[in-house]
């Protein structure tokens, strides 16, 4: 392994190098005066240098990545970030000694750091910025990130101008304006190192909000310090006055203010633009990644906080967009900022290896050693001060080891060291020191508390951050708490930060919501459904994922027998209201039946998982293809009809293949079924043997149940007369459907419903029948006299119950063809349903199609 | 304003009600204060009602307030009545302080939202109660199917054992990883 990995480097660096020379002979060679001739090839390496080089380097980075990564042991002990300053001094080394290139071109150069560089990385991390911790501790974040950055900057500058008075620079003069201007920068949490870091101890959210949030902000203190104490040293220590100092403070609250808001205001234009990109959906990542750009560069150009900007800019997006952008894009963006904040990151940690090795240092030991130490006593100093201040009001108290990481956790990095290659050697005499003294702060920070702050955190017993699966339970649990507490603050009239919360929750649904989504919510929690969705893809994708065998006979088996008691247990404790049941017009003959079978199973995603395995493996020959399809399949609604088509033809044969074997089955199995299903349907006992005469002619007391009623007795009528073989195959078209349906249930949002979808076999099953079971017509009128709303329900079931619903019968049906009237007699249901309801069915399209998209 | 109410309090009582809540005598003049403003009664009689505690409008208006006003007036009050001790008592549970007494602690927090839940106190949600309160937190636009579903989902998360009902048990099981104690607590101001 380590082998491997050294070589893999070598052969890049070798490469690299040949390449150089290789160019510079090239180069030598073009000189000469032969007379021109026409070349076949030409080698143009100047044409392509600069981009070439920057590749390169990309390359590098990714590929030292990969490369550390292939090593546990190498990354269990080293930060990543470190290893990278490694590899970066090493290579600048070689460069070095080499004498390969002038160094500018490869040294970390501040423009493009913070136009390129540093950009994607705060941008990726206001866009995950999970934001309900950051506004719980904000209170606790602006005071460290302000107060205690001026605390440092102050005390840290003062001292090291104070220390000057004494022997140990060796003589070396620093004036006080500049010692301030480096202790501007140098006292600043660097949000890159923090976050290289911190991503990999795992340390609890709030700790971790804490630290990072300040690296963040912090930034508007440190820019305008920086800059003030920067032109103070231009304008010349003894002509400040008053006046200058009250300016400086004052263009602090526009640098930061200003970076929030043109934050916010590119946010809410990109937001707003998402809105119409419905017909362009693969421009949506790329909306999201300009409009953060854009902010950025705009609050760049009118020198305020640009960092701020972005990340006010991700985190405004990141509420909105993604429920705007098709799932797709939402994914895309989410991968494209992760790989861009990576690579970013890499070349960062690399250039700074790189640049460290230069000639243009002048080592100052004191000096050195001094910034060290009161970088990290005013660092722990100042936490320890600002930190009780917030316990004041804080909740959740910080402990003496929340603040011993927190103390600890503030890495300096690149951003430091950007700031002080700008510096001006004309008016900072000592900026090589500063540059030195900075490098060996960020390398000290770095590698030191870097790599032992993992071990500390486990020694110290900080508690970690919990990864878990959303749970539709946990969601709902917490907004609940949610809820509770604001009620009950409002009750005891103390108005917490619960009711602020709250109050600001009402106005994003009330007016930013309206204006920014596509669709409004109408007071409906969106999180909370979002979650349910989320679990539902997420099982969905698990269930494609998982690759278990058939469904066992052993399952469907029990099943079976456990389908009396269940029912009866059902009927007792949780549909005990059986009013209330008809009320919700469920469609009987499905839900039961899914229910007795989840809760029997108590783990209904397995039992899921072999269902759907179980359609996959047997339902379509063309699998693979028709795996990807469907896993792919998002909003592209068109692609439904290929689909069918697809699964039409790769029917034919299966259909051919288990035509005799249900033809045995079916029939001793019929009637039984039947009892069972109007049985299972928790109906009063009268209908239970009510034979199809009866219920064509209901009696009145029933009327409610008449639809369904009546779908069985087609079922019935069916059963009988009809030749099995044509029987069969309905069947079987409504099954190949149900899959079919069903992730596109869980994958998309669109205005697909399940009578669109469900439109093709239900043409086939209607010419089929309607010579076996032509009293079906008969009984439309009378469907027409119901409710209306009848009708919804079997479409926003199988709609959204999806999975859950439907491949529970399916699968019984093809494993075991226990209960073979069951499914054949729901397309009746729906024929019915869909036939004589055209005009209402567009309506309820409507209706389902938003219930799903809201989702 | 705060002396005139305060005589209405003996000494005597806000000792022992200190003493059962762990609230500073401070803090409890402050909620005795709210108390007596959330009590429009004139005269004072000295409780609340379910009325009284409604006509917040804040209250009125979140989606949870009604069933938890009436939690607190059955569990907590004896018909329709909460008298100070009774709501110093409910709050106590949500005090957030170094100290722990028996009210505060995070059992009596889980129980206090368990009982949201359960309306027929027979220590177990069942599907019902769960399809109620998910109507009341999702809002009245969504179908009932939907909400079925999704009460379906969140019972086969919780429910360990199939019997189709959580019990405090399996409820607190599950949420174990959430940070009750910090999210149900309140600063109360001293």
């Amino acid at each position: 392994m380590y082998q491997n990995k050294h070589s893999i480097f070598l052969i890049i660096l070798l490469g690299f190098i040949i390449h150089k020379y290789y160019c510079k002979e090239q180069t030598y060679e073009h000189k000469p005066n032969k007379p021109l001739r026409f070349h076949v090839a030409e080698f143009n390496f100047d044409h392509v240098s600069d981009v070439y080089a920057i590749t390169l380097w990309i390359l590098l980075g990714s590929l030292a990545k990969i490369g550390f990564h292939l090593s546990h042991r190498l990354t269990e002990k080293f930060p990543e970030s470190c290893l990278l300053i490694i590899l970066g001094l090493i290579v600048g080394g070689l460069l070095y000694v080499t004498h390969l290139t002038e160094q500018k071109a490869y040294v970390l150069n501040s423009d493009t750091f913070f136009l390129f560089l540093l950009p994607p990385i705060i941008l990726e991390a206001g866009y995950f910025m999970p934001n309900r911790p950051f506004f719980d501790n904000l209170g606790t974040i602006l005071l460290l990130a302000i107060v205690n950055t001026l605390f440092n900057t102050i005390c840290i500058g003062l001292t090291l101008w104070g220390f000057q008075f004494t022997p140990l620079y060796g003589g070396t003069e620093f004036e006080m304006l500049p010692c301030l201007v480096f202790a501007a920068l140098i006292s600043a949490v660097d949000p890159v190192a923090v976050l290289a870091t911190f991503s990999e101890i795992h340390v609890n959210d709030m700790l971790y909000i804490v630290v990072f949030g300040e690296s963040l902000l912090n930034d508007a203190v440190s820019v305008v310090l920086y800059r003030m104490f920067a032109s103070f040293a231009n304008i010349g220590q003894p002509n400040i006055i008053v006046m200058d100092i009250v300016l400086g403070c004052l263009s602090f609250f526009v640098v930061a203010l200003g970076g929030v808001l043109i934050g916010i205001i590119f946010g809410v234009i990109g937001c707003f633009t998402t809105k119409f990109t419905e017909h362009t959906p693969v421009l949506e990542p790329l909306i999201v990644l300009v409009y953060a750009y854009l902010a950025y560069l705009t609050s760049e150009m009118v020198s305020v906080s640009g960092i701020l900007a972005i990340t006010f800019c991700g985190m405004v997006m990141k509420q909105y967009v993604s429920f705007n952008i098709s799932k797709k894009s939402d994914a895309t963006t989410e991968y494209v900022l992760k790989m861009l904040s990576s690579i970013m990151e890499t070349i960062i940690f690399m250039f700074m290896g790189l640049s460290t090795v230069s000639d243009s240092h002048s080592w100052n030991t004191g000096f050195v050693f001094m910034t060290v130490l009161l970088c990290l006593v005013f660092r722990v100093i100042g936490i320890a001060i600002f930190a009780n201040i917030a316990n004041c009001w804080r909740l959740l108290e910080l402990t003496r080891i929340d603040m011993l990481i927190m103390s600890y956790g503030g890495l300096r990095g690149a951003i430091a060291f950007a700031l002080a290659l700008v510096l001006d050697e004309a008016k900072i005499a000592r900026k090589k020191e500063f540059v030195t003294a900075t490098i060996a702060v960020v390398f000290f920070t770095v590698f030191i508390q870097g790599i032992t702050i993992g071990p500390l955190v486990k020694l110290l017993n900080v508690r970690r951050k919990q990864i878990e699966e959303p749970t539709m339970s946990a969601k709902l649990t917490n907004r609940m708490m949610d809820h509770v507490m604001t009620c009950l603050e409002e009750i005891s009239g103390s108005g917490g930060s619960n009711s602020l919360r709250d109050r600001v929750r009402n106005l994003d649904r009330n007016y930013f919501k309206r204006w920014l989504l596509r669709e409004p919510p109408d007071r409906k929690d969106i999180k909370l459904l979002q979650t349910f969705k989320k679990i539902n893809t997420l099982t969905a994708m698990r269930v494609h994922d998982t690759a278990r065998g058939l469904v066992p006979s052993a399952s469907t088996a029990t099943v079976q027998q456990g389908m009396p008691e269940h029912h009866h247990l059902r009927s007792h404790s949780a549909y005990g209201n059986v009013s209330e049941l008809i009320a919700a017009n469920l469609p009987e003959n499905t839900v039961p039946d899914l229910m007795s079978y989840e809760n029997h199973e108590g783990e209904h995603h397995h039992n899921d998982a072999e269902m759907h395995h179980f359609l996959d493996t047997n339902l379509y020959s063309a699998r693979p293809r028709a795996a990807i399809h469907l896993r792919n399949q998002d909003e592209t609604g068109s692609s439904d009809d290929g689909t069918h088509a697809r699964f039409e033809k790769s029917y034919h044969h299966r259909d051919q293949r288990y035509l005799p074997t249900r033809l045995e089955r079916e029939l001793p199995h019929g009637p039984k079924t039947i009892s069972k299903t109007v049985h299972n349907a928790n109906r009063p006992i009268g209908l239970k043997n009510s034979s199809p005469k009866h219920t064509r002619s209901p009696p009145t007391t029933h009327q409610q149940l008449n639809p369904r009623s009546r779908s069985r007795s087609i079922a019935a009528h069916q059963n009988s007369p009809i030749p099995s073989g044509q029987r069969t195959k309905s069947i079987s078209k409504d099954s190949r459907i149900s899959p079919l349906a069903s992730t596109h249930i869980e994958n998309e949002g669109t205005g697909r419903t399940a009578v669109e979808r469900s439109r093709p076999w239900r043409h086939l099953s209607v010419t089929e029948e309607t010579g076996a079971s032509s009293s079906k017509t008969a009984n439309i009128p009378l469907a027409n006299g119901n409710d209306p709303n009848l009708h919804h329900i079997p479409l926003t079931v199988a709609d959204f119950g999806g999975t859950y619903t439907k491949s529970p019968e399916y699968m019984g049906e093809y494993a075991t063809t226990t209960k073979p009237e069951e499914p054949s007699s729901r397309p009746d249901v729906r024929d019915i349903f869909n036939k004589q309801s055209d005009d209402v069915s567009e309506q309820q399209d409507d209706g389902s199609t938003e219930s799903i998209t809201r989702l | 304003m705060g002396s005139k109410h305060s005589i209405l309090l003996s000494q005597e009582e806000i000792r022992s009600i200190c003493e059962e809540t762990d609230f500073t005598p401070k803090q409890l003049q402050r909620l005795y204060i709210r108390f007596q403003e959330l009590e429009k009664r004139n005269p004072p009689h000295g409780y609340l009602t379910r009325e009284d505690l409604l006509d917040i409008r804040e209250v009125a208006l979140n989606p949870l307030g009604e069933r938890l006003v009436d939690v607190i007036m059955q569990d907590y009050g004896d018909v329709n009545k909460l008298n100070f001790q009774q709501f110093a008592n409910v709050f106590a549970r949500f005090r957030r302080g170094k100290t722990l007494t028996n009210l505060n602690i995070k059992e009596k927090k889980l129980l206090f939202l368990f009982s949201i839940y359960d309306r027929n106190h027979d220590s177990k949600i069942d599907r019902n109660e769960l399809v109620e309160i998910l109507k009341m937190m999702v809002g009245g636009n969504i179908h009932e199917d939907q909400i079925a579903t999704i009460a379906d989902h969140t019972i086969g998360e919780l429910d360990a054992d199939g019997d189709l009902t959580i019990t405090f048990k399996e409820f607190c099981d599950t949420i174990s990883k959430i940070d009750v104690d910090e999210k149900m607590s309140m600063k109360f101001l001293n």
